[in-house]
C-alpha cells in the first residue's frame, strides 16, 4: 500500500509540470497559427483597405502618396508643347504626375480622356484605363484580355473605381510580388535579353513598377467574341522587339508604319513617348548595379520595433537620410545641390529641342499652305517625327535627368539634331516657294498656343464639367451602390489644371 | 486490503497517465526533430521568426546554420548537453513566459558564438587574439575580451530584430 500511495503522488507531481507544459505548447502552437497564417484575401481582391486590415503600415504609407497633390500645369510651363502636340490630346491638358492616390482622379478629370455621354462615346480606347487600377487585372480575369481592350474608355466607367493599389504587385495568397499584366511579360521575352522567367525577387522590385513606367503603345489586334463578332481590340503593347534604347523603339515603329496620330499642322506621322522609366534607368549607373525601383523609391522605414518598406512612392529626395545616404557618403545638401545640376542641364537642353521642335511644325505647315507637295515634304517630315519622338522619349521618362544623365542628355542632343535637319530641308522647301523670310508665329502663353493651333478649349472645359457632373456621377454611384470601391482612396478635391 | 487493491489500480492508472501525456508531449512538442541540425527546428515555436528571417538573409545563411555558431562544436557531449540545457531554458520560458520582445544573448551563449566565430575566422583573426592579450578586456565572458558583434553589429540578424518584425509570416518562407 506504501508503495502505491508512493507511485501515485510521483506520478501526480510529475503529471503537474507535464501539463503545464502540454498547455504551453497547445497556446504557442495557436499563436504561431495565428502568426504564420496568410490573412484571407481574395484573388485580386481590387480593394486596398481590404488588404489594409491586415497590413496597416504598408496602407497607412500607401494613403500617404496624397501629400502628393500639386497640379503642375506643364503647358503653362513650356507653350511650345501645345503645337507639338497640336491634333492630339496632349494639347488640351498635359500635367505633371502627383501621387499614386490621385491616379484615377486624374485620369478622369484630364480634359484628354474627354466628356462621353454614354458607354460608346468619347476619344479613349479602353486601354487608358489600363495602369490605374487594381481593377484591371480584376476584370481581365473576368472578360479575358482581348475583351477588355475592346471598346471605348467610357465602357469601364462603373468597373474601374478603386486607384493602383496592393493587388497591382501582389500575390493575395504569399504577398509575394507578381506581375499581373501580361503584355509585360510578352515584352520582356520579345526583347530578350531578361526573359521574364529568369525574374528574381530583386528583379521583381523592378517589375511591378515597370508594368506601368514604360514606353508602349496600343497594337489593334482583331478577334471573334463568343457571339461570332468581329472585334478590335487596342492591346497595350510594349515596343521592345528591337531592343530598349529611344533607336531601337523608334525603328519598330518605322517598320510597323505606327503612328499615333498625324500632326494638325505639319501632317507629320508622329510618336507619342509614354514614361519610358525602366528602358532609361536601365543604361544609367543605378540601372547597370542592378538596384531596384523599389530601393530608392520604397526605403524600408522603422516604427517602434518594426521594420516594413514604406509604399509612399515618391521621389527619394524627400527622404535622402533613408536613400542616397545608405550606400552613399556625401551630405543631403550636396546631393540636392548635385541633382539639381542635373536637372537644370537636362531642361536647359530640353528647351531648345522644343523651341525648335514647334517652329519645325509651323514651318512645315506654312509649306504645305504655299503648295509643297508630299514627296517633297517627306523627309523633312520623318526629320521631325523622330526628332520629336526622341525628345519625348529623354523627358517623358520621370526621373530620366537622374536616372540616366548621360543617356537622357545624348538623346536630347539628337533630338536637337533631327529637329534642325527638319528645318535646314524647309527653308529650302519654303525659298522654292517665295518665302525664304518666313517667320513662324509666335505665342506668349498655353492660351495663345491653344488657340493658334485652334482649339476650342471653353467648349472642352465646358463638356467635361458636365460629363463629371453626370455620367461620371453615374459611375460613382453604381459603383457605391454595388461596394466594390473604396472610399478612402478617393476622399479628394477636385483639383485640375482648368478648374479655378 | 481491499483499500490497497483500490490504490494500486489508481497508481497504475496515474502511470500509464504519465506514459501517455509524456507520449503525447514527444508528438505535440515535435520532441525528436530536436535531435536534428535543421534550422527550421528552430522555429517550431514562433519566436524565433524573426531570427530565422534574418539569418536567411544573411551571407551567413550559405556556410552557418543556426547551430553552427549557437551550440558549442568541440565535442558531441558538450553539444548534446548544450541543447537540453538550451531546450529546458526555453521550455520554461516558453511556460512561464518569462521572455520580452527583445531577447539578450546570455553570457553562455556569447561564450559559444564568440568560440564559433573564431574557430570559423581562425586565420583572419589570429592576429586579432595574439594582440588582445596586450590590451584592456572588456567583457569576461567571451575569448579575447571584446564580442565581435559589438562591431560587427548587423552580423548575421541585422539590427531589427525585434520579436514582432515578421508580422503575417513576411520573411519566413519555408512555412
Amino acid at each position: 500500500m506504501k508503495r502505491s500511495t508512493f507511485v501515485t503522488i510521483a506520478s501526480v507531481v510529475i503529471m503537474v509540470p507535464m501539463l503545464l507544459l502540454v498547455f504551453s505548447i497547445k497556446e504557442n502552437k495557436a499563436e504561431q497559427a495565428a502568426i504564420n497564417s496568410v490573412p484571407e484575401i481574395a484573388k485580386l481582391e481590387p480593394k486596398s483597405a481590404e488588404w489594409g486590415r491586415y497590413y496597416p503600415r504598408q496602407y497607412d504609407s500607401y494613403l500617404e502618396t496624397r501629400k502628393s497633390d500639386e497640379i503642375k500645369d506643364v503647358l503653362k510651363q513650356d507653350p511650345n508643347l501645345v503645337v507639338m502636340w497640336a491634333g492630339y490630346g496632349f494639347s488640351k491638358d498635359y500635367n505633371a504626375p502627383r501621387g499614386h492616390y490621385y491616379i484615377l482622379e486624374d485620369n478622369i478629370n484630364s480634359l484628354r480622356t474627354g466628356a462621353p455621354v454614354d458607354q460608346k462615346t468619347g476619344p479613349m480606347p479602353t486601354a487608358c484605363w489600363t495602369c490605374k487600377s487594381p481593377d484591371v487585372p480584376r476584370l481581365i480575369e473576368e472578360k479575358g484580355e482581348l475583351d477588355f481592350f475592346t471598346g471605348k474608355w467610357a465602357r469601364w466607367g462603373n468597373e474601374i473605381v478603386n486607384p493602383v493599389g496592393c493587388a497591382d504587385c501582389h500575390d493575395n495568397e504569399t504577398m509575394r510580388l507578381t506581375v499581373t499584366r501580361d503584355y509585360l511579360k510578352r515584352g520582356l521575352d520579345a526583347e530578350g535579353s531578361e526573359p521574364f522567367a529568369d525574374a528574381n525577387h530583386q528583379d521583381m522590385r523592378t517589375l511591378v513598377c515597370v508594368q506601368c513606367h514604360s514606353e508602349y503603345y496600343f497594337k489593334k489586334t482583331t478577334w471573334t467574341d463568343p457571339t461570332g463578332g468581329e472585334q478590335v481590340a487596342k492591346v497595350v503593347t510594349f515596343p521592345w522587339d528591337n531592343g530598349l534604347s529611344a533607336e531601337d523603339i523608334e525603328s519598330y515603329y518605322d517598320e510597323r508604319e505606327f503612328t499615333d496620330w498625324t500632326h494638325k499642322l505639319s501632317r507629320t506621322p508622329m510618336l507619342k513617348a509614354q514614361h519610358p522609366g525602366y528602358e532609361t534607368f536601365k543604361t544609367g549607373i543605378h540601372g547597370q548595379n542592378n538596384l531596384a525601383c523599389a530601393d530608392c523609391h520604397m526605403p524600408y522605414v522603422r516604427e517602434g520595433g518594426v521594420k516594413y518598406s514604406s509604399h509612399k512612392i515618391g521621389s527619394p529626395l524627400e527622404d535622402i537620410q533613408n536613400t542616397c545616404l545608405n550606400c552613399h557618403g556625401e551630405t543631403e545638401q550636396e546631393f540636392k545641390d548635385i541633382i539639381a545640376r542635373k536637372l537644370e542641364r537636362k531642361n536647359e537642353l530640353a528647351n531648345i529641342a522644343t523651341g525648335i521642335l514647334a517652329k519645325a511644325h509651323l514651318e512645315a505647315a506654312k509649306a504645305w499652305e504655299l503648295g509643297a507637295t508630299e514627296a517633297e515634304m517627306k523627309a523633312a517630315l520623318m526629320d521631325i517625327r523622330h526628332g520629336q519622338w526622341r525628345w519625348d522619349f529623354a523627358v517623358a521618362a520621370h526621373g530620366g535627368f537622374f536616372h540616366a544623365p548621360e543617356e537622357t542628355l545624348r538623346i536630347l542632343g539628337s533630338a536637337i539634331n533631327k529637329a534642325q535637319d527638319a528645318r535646314f530641308k524647309l527653308r529650302v522647301i519654303l525659298a522654292k516657294y517665295g518665302a525664304v523670310d518666313y517667320e513662324a508665329p509666335g505665342y506668349a502663353t498655353k492660351e495663345e498656343a491653344q488657340e493658334l493651333i485652334g482649339l476650342p478649349m471653353e467648349k472642352l472645359v465646358k463638356d467635361k464639367m458636365e460629363f463629371l457632373g453626370t455620367v461620371r456621377e453615374e459611375w460613382v454611384e453604381d459603383a457605391a451602390t454595388r461596394g466594390i470601391y473604396d472610399p478612402k482612396t478617393r476622399e479628394m478635391e477636385f483639383s485640375t489644371s482648368y478648374s479655378e | 486490503m481491499k483499500n490497497s487493491n483500490v490504490m494500486r489500480y489508481v497508481a497504475t492508472c496515474c502511470v500509464v497517465a504519465v506514459i501517455g501525456l509524456f507520449l503525447y508531449i514527444v508528438y505535440e512538442s515535435k520532441m525528436l526533430s530536436y535531435l536534428s541540425g535543421d534550422p527550421k527546428v528552430c522555429i517550431n515555436c514562433h519566436t524565433m521568426n524573426t531570427h530565422y528571417a534574418t539569418w536567411q538573409h544573411s551571407s551567413h545563411r550559405e556556410q552557418a546554420s543556426c547551430i553552427d555558431c549557437h551550440l558549442p562544436r568541440d565535442s558531441f557531449a558538450n553539444k548534446m548537453l548544450a541543447k537540453a540545457k538550451d531546450g529546458f531554458n526555453h521550455s520554461m520560458a516558453m511556460t512561464f513566459r518569462t521572455y520580452g520582445y527583445n531577447l539578450r544573448i546570455t553570457d553562455d551563449a556569447a561564450e559559444r558564438i564568440q568560440n564559433n566565430c573564431i574557430s570559423c575566422h581562425a586565420e583572419a583573426v589570429s592576429q586579432m587574439q595574439q594582440n588582445s592579450q596586450l590590451y584592456s578586456q572588456f567583457d569576461d565572458a567571451v575569448p579575447m575580451g571584446r564580442r565581435c558583434w559589438d562591431c560587427h553589429r548587423m552580423v548575421p540578424h541585422g539590427r531589427t530584430r525585434n520579436l514582432t518584425t515578421t508580422q503575417h509570416n513576411l520573411g519566413v518562407k519555408e512555412l
